[in-house]
């Protein structure tokens, strides 16, 4: 695999099919949340109006210099997220990217975003960003966990890195798919996928009740635009990697859009379901239940 | 039959005993002192002692002990020998110690070692 | 040839000399003391000179014109020649340190202290029995006389009641020795020593009994002169109200001499003697040093430390029968550094006005005493290079030879605990309050300490003269760094820029002339320890005026590092260890508050020392040279005993956990520009010493244990629990401090994989963690420098008045957490190939459970710092000083050309580990890395993220061009608008939810763990020292216990 000009009209296609289908995806969820809870939801249009007002917002401030690169961080993450890995299995088009580096380039670059937001939000000065950081922080280290065994496991399975390797070992069957081959690493990382969806249980990091909106606090205007658009694509792109390493990956787009929606819509029920947790109760509970299947995950393989 | 060098010996020993004793439960430091030179001595008994043979003369070659038969006829002469250098040394340790009895006392107006412990641990 | 008894005779006919004397010419008779001293030195040292020139026998001196046994006979030879100079000298000198208190007593006390010197002498030189007990009671009449000395209205008669229990002791020795002697000769028919030692083996029967007990008393009669626990007593209160010039004669001298008679009674009584002296020197020197612990005198402390050192040498006798030839190279070297060293602190302690040891902090304005003081307690701790160290080294090795492990054991934690004490005295010179009165400078006195500096240091120059000799290893203090780093000694008085250009020209040229000689992977450590060395110092530019002793001390330590790479057997490993442990050391100890810290860290680091060098001497097994790649060759049931010793001993250095709790305090309360050479540079020591005993080692089974699988476990827990503490500091230095444990586990865990891959991502791991560790060191400093904490809580909003530091700062935690695409991330795309091969899986989960951890406090030290509210009182902060902020940039530089091309450094590493691990490496095709499971391209991944990157900021840019810049507080929250940064900056007990769910893991439990076992040895230090009651008559009991006790215990063993 190599680099090719070429390759950069075609990356850039995928961003715009992803980010499109993240801004429907997203509020397609919402309103199902809302029915879930009796309530009449939002448009499924909502995301675009609020992006396209955000981004005519005619006043905007800055704290300072690292305020301002925050968003730009956090949309660089989500979109290297995308891609580096391969969208589409098989095909030259969608396969992004991916020469830069294989899936461990992929799950470090979550954190490029996520610290880049995060210094941002630092800087406005505002307690609740902080303690908001804090807590997905904390979360976050735990939460990771499973899904890092998982990842483990499963590269363990295939003996191999590279996203397209793991695909390509699915092909052939649903059976073929790690979610039957390495059920164990597969549930591991399900749990772990919860906790980084940022839907309840584990939603306080964003908790709109207590913190405002936690981190982006104080964003507004463009640089909320900016976290917008991230909102959408890097959801998706993490769901990539998902159905890539445990569901056999996608072959088309209809096939990608299915399979999103369905991991999405999982952390949505699941969400809808269950009350919130505190940190430190999330921070357990991703000990308890999550990681021993983790373990298990990798012993097993 | 007990030789008179064995009645020696054994005086010597018990002196040194009684000596210990006395150095060791009196509180006194002239007593204590009094309890060495008793031990001193009963040290020098047993050094004679030791020294000592049935029948011999003293190691002096006069006209009594001509030189040639000196070896057959007089006692070792090295205790003896060793016996007055003890002597000596124990007189200057005793001495010393008096002297330190009595500037103790003037200093710390009793004679009580029990009392001397300032240095200690 | 001047014949020695005129060492005899001149002190009797100076002694009779002053009787004809006036009182009143008291400066006269001083200067006939001094003379005739002079003269009785200048006797002994020709005839030292003699014997080490030429190969001369021993020479007899008969008397009263007869041969012995009829007349007694003296005999001088190398060891009598070398004491009686010791003996001499050690007169000379402290009369003149006792010049005030000599001229006010007048001639009779010169007298005294005239026979007393020769009364010792005589001691060494008499080949008689009888004569011997002569000797030995003039000393004890002078030393009961010289007591006296320092006898004044202050005291109350502290020094008299000293003196008198000394008597009561004595009286009983002195019978003990009589009986002894009498009986002795009744057997044998002679007093003559060498006489009698031929006389008792052919006695049988009741004779030989009888001989046997006669002998048990004389032996035991002289040992007790030696002040053998419990029944020295009274020793300690001499020591303790005695003069301290007096105390030197009676420790140096006084000691010496009473161990070369023991040592001529084992002539007599021959080996089955030796378990008894072996038995009674080691509880000696144990008792001693554990009761030596709780002192605060410090001439009883000294005095505690005499009895010890005179303890060890009297086991180092008792091996006689294993050290055969080299008894003197070991013993002699020990003795004489015990004595001088000895001698030299209480001539200090003359200086000193007050009692305490806190006292001595006085010594702080004059650093030519200072240098001396730590001569004095590296030569007694037996630190290169010192006499004491080549004799502990080869004591070690015979010992650890033939077997005799518990001495073995016994004699280093002994040594461990007086090493605990002397270097607690010397954190209390550098950091105590210096007390009200001055040092005590007059010359007289401070010419005594000099001489014992410059003994001290002759001494280092002949025993490795000697060492070149016998065992054909290097003088080392003829090896070059060595002497580069002492120079910095003499050139001390010249300002820091110049000592600093001198330190960094140093280190380049000694890299100059050696790079040729590294492999590989020496040459990763070289250019760490050498380029970075100097690249670290640049910062030390930005110190003023004349920074007194740090070079030598940072010197010594980068002399040390140089010398690591470059060993090639034992010994020279083990030297520059020691070096660089001793240099660091110093330079930790400089530090406002790090006095407690610098104290674990040398204990911690000794003991490490002391671990290495057992593991040594059983690898060695007497063989005279040891290669360290001969460790390869070790087999079962040896090989696994010395990997455990040696790991452990590394792993001290490298703060794996359990051994760990020294690294946090020393590395955060070091200078500035200390913290980065300590943390980054000197952690790597560790490392490279793991590196080769693992290279040579490599897999051993310990009773079925696989060792390698416990290190993965260690480095592993050791990743998580430095990760998961750090987060929870408050202070910024202990935060990065703490995660260096994290990361050194890190790099213990890649080696403990042995492969391939594990080795390259612990060797990127050991070049990463020297550049970013180094740099947050510097830009953290800065930050404190500037703001007067360390407490980031009080901390906030830096960011627009120090630019740079955060810079700094933000590509060092981006390079650290390893996010891409810094180079960090090569280090764990590494890792995680690495383990894709492990075997062990288990320890994994907790290493990816400590990866994140690292997310948690790399923010807090950039968020609670940087960014958030700025305080009001650093509101005219600038930025750090240049030369601090200067390596930073640099380290910045590197840092991105080791992310766009690690291949610079790794791909040479990479082909060099073919040779150990042939599987599994990398290939390197053009920016392309591939490893046998993926893949990874720095300079795409570099350029995608960049792109992607400026083109959405000049998006912003153009969206959000009309952005105002707000005033800190432009933020609303809770309805209300703050106005109070301290209440509105969130930055205390930053992560509380995961101290709710996870701090049980971070209990104190190690730091527990070993205060409780101080506490304990302190504590019975303390319980046990109340056995000597004070009262005279008690110590004589307890002389008479113990001659019982070993009666029983001695006599029943013996054949």
């Amino acid at each position: 695999m190599s680099f090719d000009w070429m390759k950069i009209p075609y990356a850039l296609l995928t961003v715009f099919i992803v980010f499109n289908y993240g801004l429907l995806l997203g509020a397609l969820i919402q309103k199902i949340g809302a029915r879930a809870g009796r309530r009449h939801g939002i448009p499924i249009w909502q995301n675009y109006i609020d992006l396209i007002k955000n981004y005519g917002q005619r006043t905007s401030i800055t704290h300072g210099v690292m305020f301002y690169l925050g968003p730009v961080f956090r949309l660089t993450g989500g979109i290297g997220l995308l891609l580096f890995v391969p969208t589409i299995y098989g095909s030259y088009m969608f396969s992004n990217l991916s020469f830069a580096g294989d899936l461990i380039l992929a799950l470090y670059f979550v954190f490029f975003g996520t610290l880049g937001m995060a210094l941002g939000a630092g800087e406005s000065g505002h307690p609740h960003a902080a303690i908001g950081i804090t807590r997905g922080l904390s979360q976050v280290s735990v939460a990771e966990l499973p899904f890092a065994l998982a990842v483990f496991a499963v590269a363990l399975q295939y003996q191999t890195l590279s996203v397209t390797d793991i695909v390509a070992a699915q092909q052939g069957g649903m059976l073929n798919w790690t979610l039957f081959t390495n059920p164990l690493a597969v549930a591991a990382a399900m749990l772990a996928f919860l906790g980084s969806m940022m839907r309840p249980p584990f939603d306080v990091v964003i908790a709109p009740q207590e913190i405002p909106i936690g981190p982006p606090t104080e964003y507004h205007s463009a640089y909320l635009a900016l976290m917008q658009t991230n909102r959408a694509i890097f959801p998706v792109a993490k769901m990539v990697i998902y159905m890539n390493l445990f569901f056999g990956g996608a072959t088309s787009w209809p096939e990608f859009a299915v399979k999103v929606f369905l991991l999405y819509l999982f952390s949505a029920f699941v969400g809808v379901c269950f009350p919130r947790f505190r940190v430190e109760q999330s921070i357990r509970w991703f000990l308890i239940w999550a990681v021993p299947l983790g373990v298990l995950a990798i012993l097993w393989v | 039959m007990i030789s008179l060098a064995q009645m020696a010996m054994a005086a010597g020993f018990i002196l040194i005993l009684i000596g210990f004793y006395g150095a060791l439960t009196q509180r006194n430091l002239l007593r204590m002192i009094v309890a060495f030179t008793i031990a001193d001595t009963g040290v020098n008994i047993v050094l004679v002692a030791v020294g000592h043979m049935r029948g011999r003369t003293a190691p002096i070659l006069d006209v009594a002990v001509p030189a040639a038969d000196a070896v057959a006829r007089v006692i070792d002469p090295v205790p003896q020998a060793l016996v007055l250098t003890a002597i000596v040394i124990g007189l200057g340790v005793t001495a010393l110690m008096l002297a330190y009895a009595l500037k103790l006392h003037a200093r710390k107006h009793t004679l009580d070692i029990a009392k001397m412990t300032e240095l200690k641990w | 040839m001047v014949s020695a008894l005129h060492i005899i005779t001149a002190a009797l006919a100076a002694a009779f000399l002053m009787g004809l004397l006036k009182e009143q010419q008291r400066g006269l008779a001083f200067g006939i003391t001094l003379v005739t001293l002079a003269f009785m030195s200048w006797i002994s040292a020709g005839w030292l000179w003699t014997f080490a020139s030429t190969d001369t026998a021993a020479v007899e001196i008969f008397t009263a014109g007869t041969q012995p046994p009829f007349a007694i006979n003296l005999r001088i030879g190398l060891a009598e020649a070398a004491l009686t100079l010791l003996i001499n000298l050690t007169g000379l000198f402290s009369a003149l340190a006792l010049k005030d208190t000599l001229l006010a007593l007048g001639r009779r006390a010169m007298a005294v202290w005239l026979v007393a010197v020769m009364a010792l002498s005589g001691i060494v030189l008499t080949r008689d029995l009888f004569n011997l007990f002569v000797f030995f009671e003039m000393t004890v009449i002078a030393t009961a006389g010289l007591v006296l000395l320092s006898e004044h209205s202050k005291n109350d008669g502290q020094a008299l009641a000293a003196g008198f229990k000394y008597l009561v002791v004595s009286q009983f020795i002195s019978a003990f020795l009589l009986i002894g002697i009498i009986f002795a000769y009744h057997t044998t028919g002679t007093l003559n020593i060498d006489g009698m030692a031929a006389a008792a083996p052919l006695l049988s029967g009741s004779a030989a009994q009888a001989f046997s007990l006669a002998f048990f008393l004389i032996f035991i009669a002289i040992v007790a002169e030696l002040k053998p626990f419990p029944a020295n007593g009274w020793a300690l209160d001499i020591y303790e109200s005695a003069h301290p010039a007096f105390s030197a004669l009676f420790s140096a001298a006084t000691g010496a001499a009473a161990l070369f008679a023991v040592d001529k009674l084992l002539l007599i009584g021959g080996d089955a003697w030796l378990p008894m002296a072996t038995g009674i020197g080691i509880i000696t020197f144990i008792a001693a040093n554990l009761l030596a612990l709780p002192q605060t005198n410090d001439r009883r402390l000294l005095g505690y430390s005499s009895i010890a050192q005179t303890g060890l040498i009297l086991a180092v006798l008792g091996q006689r029968d294993i050290l055969g030839d080299h008894t003197l190279y070991i013993a002699g070297g020990l003795l004489l550094s015990h004595a001088v060293a000895k001698a030299g602190l209480f001539w200090l302690s003359g200086l000193i006005a007050e009692r305490g040891l806190e006292a001595w902090a006085a010594l702080r304005g004059h650093p030519v005493l200072i240098f001396a003081f730590v001569s004095f307690i590296c030569m007694l701790t037996g630190l290169p290079p010192f006499p004491g160290f080549y004799a502990k080294w080869e004591l070690i090795h015979l010992l650890a030879g033939e077997g005799r492990i518990a001495l073995l054991g016994l004699i280093l934690l002994g040594a461990l605990i007086e090493a605990g004490y002397l270097f607690r005295w010397f954190g209390y010179i550098m950091k105590r309050e210096a007390p009200a009165e001055v040092v005590d400078n007059a010359a007289h006195k401070v010419v005594a300490v000099i001489a014992a500096l410059a003994a001290a240091w002759a001494l280092s120059l002949v025993w490795g003269e000697l060492s070149v000799l016998q065992f054909e290893r290097g003088n080392l203090l003829l090896a070059l760094p060595l002497l580069f780093a002492l120079t910095f000694l003499a050139l001390d008085p010249l300002p820091a820029w110049l000592k600093n250009t001198l330190a960094i020209a140093g280190l380049l040229a000694w890299f100059y002339l050696t790079y040729t000689e590294y492999d590989p992977l020496r040459m990763i450590f070289a250019v760490i320890f050498l380029i970075g060395g100097s690249l670290t110092l640049l910062a030390s530019y930005h110190a003023h005026g004349q920074r007194s002793g740090f070079y030598p001390s940072a010197m010594l330590m980068f002399a040390g590092l140089a010398m690591l790479i470059r060993a090639t057997d034992t010994f020279d490993f083990f030297v520059a260890w020691e070096l660089l442990t001793v240099g660091s050391y110093f330079l930790i100890l400089r530090g406002k508050h790090s006095e407690p810290h610098a104290l674990s860290y040398i204990l911690f680091s000794l003991g490490g020392a002391f671990l290495i060098l057992a593991g040594f001497a059983l690898a060695t097994q007497g063989a005279p040279h040891f290669d360290l790649s001969a460790l390869a060759d070790l087999v079962q049931p040896l090989a696994p005993w010395v990997f455990l010793l040696l790991a452990i001993g590394f792993m001290t250095k490298t703060a794996a956990i359990g051994l760990h709790i020294w690294l946090p305090g020393a590395h955060a309360e070091a200078e500035t520009d200390v913290s980065p050479m300590v943390s980054g540079i000197l952690l790597k020591a560790g490392l490279y010493g793991l590196i080769v005993l693992l290279l040579t080692m490599g897999r051993q089974d310990f009773y079925g244990v696989e060792l390698i699988n416990v290190m993965l476990w260690i480095g592993a827990i050791t990743a998580l629990i430095g990760n998961l503490l750090a987060i929870f500091q408050e202070d910024a230095k202990r935060l990065l401090a703490y995660s260096s444990i994290g990361q050194m586990g890190y790099a213990m865990f890649g080696l403990a994989l042995m492969n391939h891959l594990g080795w390259l991502m612990a060797l990127m791991f050991v070049i990463n963690h020297y550049v970013y560790k180094s740099m947050l060191f510097l830009s953290i400093g800065g930050v404190a420098k500037r703001t007067g904490t360390r407490e980031m809580y009080r901390m906030g909003g830096l960011i627009t008045l120090m630019p740079l530091s955060f810079i700094a700062t933000l590509i060092g935690i981006i390079a650290v957490s390893g996010v891409p695409p810094l180079s960090g991330f090569g280090g764990r795309w590494i890792f995680y190939n690495a383990i894709l091969t492990a075997e062990a899986r288990l320890p994994m989960v907790i290493i990816f459970l400590a990866g994140p951890i690292a997310f948690l406090y790399l923010f807090r030290l950039i968020y609670t710092i940087f960014l958030g509210q700025l305080k009001d009182e650093f509101r005219r902060v600038k930025e750090a000083p240049f030369w601090i902020v200067l390596p930073q940039m640099i380290y910045v530089a590197i840092l991105l050309v080791v992310a766009v091309v690690p291949g610079l450094v790794l791909r040479h590493v990479d082909s060099y580990l073919n040779a150990f691990f042939p599987n599994g490496g990398l290939v390197w095709e053009g920016s392309t890395i591939t490893s046998q499971f993926g893949y990874w391209n720095p300079v795409a991944i570099m350029i995608i993220v960049g792109v992607i990157f400026m083109t959405l900021f000049a998006w912003l840019l153009f969206v959000n061009r009309r952005a105002q810049k707000v005033k800190q507080f432009n933020i609303v929250f809770s309805a209300e608008r703050p106005f109070r940064p301290e209440t509105t900056h969130f930055a205390w007990n930053f992560f509380a939810p995961y101290r709710k769910a996870l701090g049980f893991l971070t209990l104190p439990l190690a730091t527990m763990f070993w205060s409780t076992v101080t506490d304990l040895l302190h504590t019975a230090g303390d319980l046990a020292r109340r056995f000597y009651t004070g009262n005279g008559q008690t110590y004589a009991f307890h002389l008479l216990a113990f001659v019982m006790i070993v009666y029983l215990f001695g006599m029943g063993v013996r054949p």
